[in-house]
């Protein structure tokens, strides 16, 4: 399997990044919005605070107004009642007293149909203007008039009325309303009860002392007139005075107010925006220096991870090249100590057949006379056809002739030793068979490869090259189905692990190399009853370069290599050990390799 | 199990001239070697080192004659079985390959006459075969080995051990373990230790394999076919299978052990070499059993180019007079080679 490192990481950063980005806009956007709407509070309070204060203020104005006409209309009363109560009004009042008003009193009030309040009906307010034009007939009307319009004029007063205590006018600067009925009227009882009402109206028009005036704001007030000298109230006075000029002050610092209270507020409103802006401008300018900084982080950390990856690449490279030179030193270390074991083997068959070879080539030197002789005989047989005997000459081969000693058993041992050399070279050439057969540099790879016959070559490769005290037994299953694989590297796995369990056997032992099948893999057991692999060791066997052999005898990198062909054929390599009992090996096999470990 | 065979192959006991066993796991060498063997000898096989041991203890053998490899019982241990069993047979040691361990073994443990490689040499080795079974035959048996160590030991004023080795560990190692024992005479050079040679009576020779750019096996084994009372023990920086076959075949080395040696090896050593030295002494007979192979003409002449040249540069280096050294050589060679030179 293969880690793609930095595109992993690049993907996954990236990733991270944008959802860092993306919760940090979201909470600046919330973080505004709160802003936003916090301002919009303040200053809606603000502009309430405001408000209410140009409200109060214009109130206040307005009470302190009417409070101060008030008594400023309660003095002018009495110095009003002071000059003309006691000579002119008492005898015009008494006078008017004789005038019998029960009449009017009488005639009950209606209720409006509009508005459902009891007023007058027109009977009424007629008998009421018989009365008031009786009393305008009175004598004295006229000079009290113009007594009263002499003491008013240039004063802020425009209308002066004055009742009776049957709420009947008595008098009223516009003779219109003499006799008019106050009886239900309110300001005209809390006077009557002692108590002064005063009321602020606006009037489209209003007929003062000096003609008609229009558009006028004024405080009217119900006065009690006491008698002079005592609490006894004898008559009510109704004073209209004009409070435009003073309304108009109020209202122009009211609208002064309101105008400072809308600067204050536009102000405010734009501060506010501004400080918006600013937020908003500035959390911009935050998220973007965010986002460039994790811009950074990422270039760095790629770049960090780049290199890293580089680096691994690198170490990978050559931890693989050094894992093939170590497999190229292991191979030759085995084939070293195959071939002094190939060597020896080699050696036996060669050391007969020459001692037998030569032996019989001395033992033919010997039959050179006897065959001489014989040759001899023959010729002197075939030139004397049909005679019994032959005349043998000796004279100078006597000697010789006498000196011969052979009989067929000779010539019987001779084809003994040759035949021995036979056996010799057949079981050099069954070595040399055996050779190829193991190494097979012919073909890579092959695809129906019977592992018993593989096995049997190992086996006997194996047996020159380890202690004879150690036997090697075959148990093969002789219906092991071919397999896919590469004999040549297959066939250093099972060197290896031979080589291992005899190394494992102190003195005498066996090792058992067994197959097995089932339907879709193959097993080769390595099985032998040697020392067992102690548990502190078991962990480390298939770790490069670990041994517990001593220096020259194991390098430790047969069971790594061996690991490692044995996966790269889609197998597994297991061990199966006890101590003092012994251990097994168990190389599986796939009946054909998988195409994801083809390269190998 | 290899079933265990032996046969006897005909011969006719008049022209015997010994008995030999031959030992080995693979029968087709086992019917070579009778082949090769019959004629001059009454030859008797087996193919294990068991079986061959009880026929050992029952018949009476001059040349044992075993093979390395062999399942069961190693060559090596079934000689030394042999040495212990019947002290008179002389033991040959006929190998296509050992390791260095049974090299080591089978002079220290076993010691054998001859070591031999295959395939052998179908005129020599009958030739050594002969000649083993002449001294069987002629000379007297030694005690049984076990007994060596109670052996008496030479006064230590007779005795004398050489060393020649240039690290002067092994002279303090020496001088430790054998300095009560005999005494001992240092050498760090090859001039030194042939004046030592020719002007002492020497025992024990402890010697290196090479003195520098000195060769020193071509003297070891001179001096033994030439003094085979000598006793030589080698302690080497350098082993290796060929160098002791030789020095076996050559030399009849009685020890030889890979240094570092560890002490109480050293003693035990120098102690049964300083008791076979006076066995060898007492018993003159004995030497024959040592018998050496000869040392080929060119490498005598090597040796001797070697000394002269080693003397040059002494002569050179030193003050010492040069006819005192030609002087000292001349007598030497005459005692190394018979006065043939
Ligand atoms: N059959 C076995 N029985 C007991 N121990 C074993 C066996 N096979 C392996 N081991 C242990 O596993 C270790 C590692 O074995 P491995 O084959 O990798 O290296 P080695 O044999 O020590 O050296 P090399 O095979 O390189 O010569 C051995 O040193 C040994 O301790
Ligand atoms: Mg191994």
């Amino acid at each position: 399997m293969h880690f793609h490192l930095v595109r992993y990481f690049s993907a996954a950063s990236l990733g991270m990044f944008l959802l860092v980005a993306a919760a940090l806009t979201y909470f600046e956007f919330q973080q505004g919005d709160f802003f936003r709407t916090t301002q919009t509070k303040q200053a809606d309070f603000f502009k309430d605070v405001q408000e209410s204060f140009a409200r109060r203020q214009e109130e206040a104005a307005r009470r302190d107004l009417l409070t101060i006409h008030e008594s400023g209309n309660v003095n002018l009363t009495r110095l009003f009642a002071n000059a003309l109560w006691e000579r002119d009004f008492v005898p015009f009042v008494e006078k008017a007293q004789a005038i019998s008003v029960e009449p009017c009193h009488a005639i009950a009030d209606v209720k409006d149909e509009k508005s459902g309040k009891m007023s007058a009906p027109a009977g009424k307010k007629a008998c009421f203007a018989e009365v008031g034009r009786k009393i305008m007939a009175l004598p004295g009307f006229k000079e009290l008039d113009a007594k009263v319009v002499d003491s008013m004029k240039k004063s802020s007063v425009f209308k002066i009325k004055v009742f009776d205590l049957r709420g009947v006018t008595i008098y009223s600067s516009e003779h219109k309303q003499v006799g008019e009925d106050k009886l239900s009227n309110a300001g005209w009882r809390q006077a009557r009860d002692g108590k002064p009402a005063s009321e602020l109206t606006h009037r489209d028009k209003f007929s003062a002392f000096e003609g008609v005036v229009e558009n006028r704001d004024l405080i009217s007030s119900y006065l009690p007139v006491l008698q002079p000298g005592s609490d006894k109230i004898v008559g009510v006075f109704e004073v209209y005075s004009d409070v435009t000029p003073f309304l108009a002050q109020i209202k122009e610092t009211s609208t002064q107010l309101k105008k400072t209270a809308d600067g204050n507020q536009a102000s405010v409103t734009q501060a506010a925006a501004d400080a918006q802006a600013e937020a908003e401008a500035s959390s911009t300018k935050t998220l973007a220096a965010v986002m460039v900084l994790l811009g950074i982080l990422f270039a760095a950390l790629f770049a960090i991870v780049r290199r890293a990856d580089g680096i691994i690449r690198a170490q990978e490279k050559e931890r693989e090249e050094s894992m093939q030179q170590m497999a190229q030193a292991e191979k030759m270390a085995s084939l070293g100590q195959m071939v002094a074991g190939v060597a020896h083997q080699l050696n036996t068959p060669l050391a007969f057949s020459h001692s037998n070879v030569s032996l019989a080539i001395n033992a033919l030197q010997e039959f050179e006379a006897p065959l001489s002789v014989a040759g001899r005989i023959a010729d002197l047989v075939r030139a004397n056809p049909g005679a019994d005997t032959v005349p043998l000459k000796l004279n100078s081969s006597r000697a010789a002739i006498e000196k011969i000693r052979v009989d067929g058993k000779a010539a019987k041992e001779i084809a003994e030793m040759l035949g021995d050399v036979i056996q010799g070279v057949d079981q050099m050439s069954e070595l040399v068979e055996n050779l190829k057969d193991f190494t097979r540099l012919d073909r890579a790879k092959l695809s129906d490869v019977d592992l018993n016959a593989t096995l049997h070559t190992v086996v006997y490769i194996a047996r020159s090259s380890i202690p004879v005290r150690i036997a090697i037994n075959e148990a093969f299953d002789k219906a092991l189905p071919p397999i896919e694989c590469n004999p040549s590297q297959l066939n250093q796995v099972f060197l290896n692990l031979i080589t291992n369990a005899s190394q494992a056997i102190e003195g005498d032992g066996e090792v058992q190399v067994r197959t097995r099948a089932n339907g879709r893999h193959v097993y080769v057991d390595v099985i032998d009853n040697g020392s067992g692999i102690p548990a502190d060791v078991l962990p480390n066997i298939f770790e490069t370069y670990y041994t517990t052999k001593p220096k020259g005898v194991g390098t430790g990198l047969g069971l790594p290599i061996a690991r490692d062909i044995v996966r790269a054929h889609g197998g597994d390599l297991q061990v199966s050990t006890e101590v003092g009992k012994g251990t097994t090996f168990t190389v599986q096999l796939p009946l054909s390799v998988p195409v994801a470990s083809r390269t190998a | 199990m290899t079933a265990a065979i032996s046969m006897s192959m005909p011969m006719s006991v008049s022209t015997a001239r010994g008995r030999v066993l031959c030992v080995d796991d693979e029968p087709n060498i086992l019917r070579a070697l009778s082949w090769l063997l019959q004629k001059e000898f009454e030859v008797v096989t087996s193919c294990s080192g068991r079986e061959a041991l009880e026929i050992v203890r029952k018949d009476n053998f001059d040349v044992v004659i075993s093979d390395q490899r062999m399942p069961e019982m190693s060559g090596v241990d079934f000689l030394r079985e042999v040495r212990a069993i019947a002290p008179r047979a002389m033991r040959i040691l006929l190998t296509g390959y050992s390791d260095m361990q049974a090299v080591l073994r089978s002079v220290n443990e076993s010691e054998i006459f001859r070591y031999i490689n295959k395939p052998w040499n179908i005129n020599e080795l009958p030739k050594v075969v002969a000649q083993a079974a002449e001294i069987a035959r002629t000379q007297s048996a030694p005690v049984p080995e076990t007994a060596v160590e109670e052996l008496p030991l030479p006064a230590r004023e007779d005795a004398k051990i050489l060393v020649i080795d240039d690290d002067p560990q092994m002279h303090a190692a020496v001088e430790m373990n054998a300095g009560d024992l005999a005494t001992v005479v240092h050498v760090t050079n090859v001039v030194d230790a042939v004046h030592a040679l020719q002007n002492q009576p020497v025992g024990v020779i402890v010697s290196e394999t090479r003195l520098g750019s000195v060769d020193l096996t071509r003297l070891i084994c001179l001096m033994k076919q030439r003094h085979p009372q000598i006793v030589t023990v080698v302690l080497a920086e350098e082993t290796g299978t060929d160098l002791v076959s030789k020095l076996i075949n050559q030399g009849q080395i009685y020890r030889f052990v890979p240094k570092p040696v560890k002490s109480g090896y050293m003693r035990m050593i120098l102690r049964s070499a300083l008791a076979k030295s006076a066995q060898l002494s007492d018993a003159p007979d004995l030497n024959g059993r040592h018998q050496v192979e000869a040392l080929p003409e060119e490498e005598c002449n090597i040796l001797v180019q070697d000394l002269n040249a080693a003397v040059q540069s002494s002569v050179a280096a030193k003050t010492a007079p040069a006819d005192e050294h030609s002087g000292l050589l001349g007598g030497f060679f005459k005692r190394l080679f018979g006065g043939a030179r």
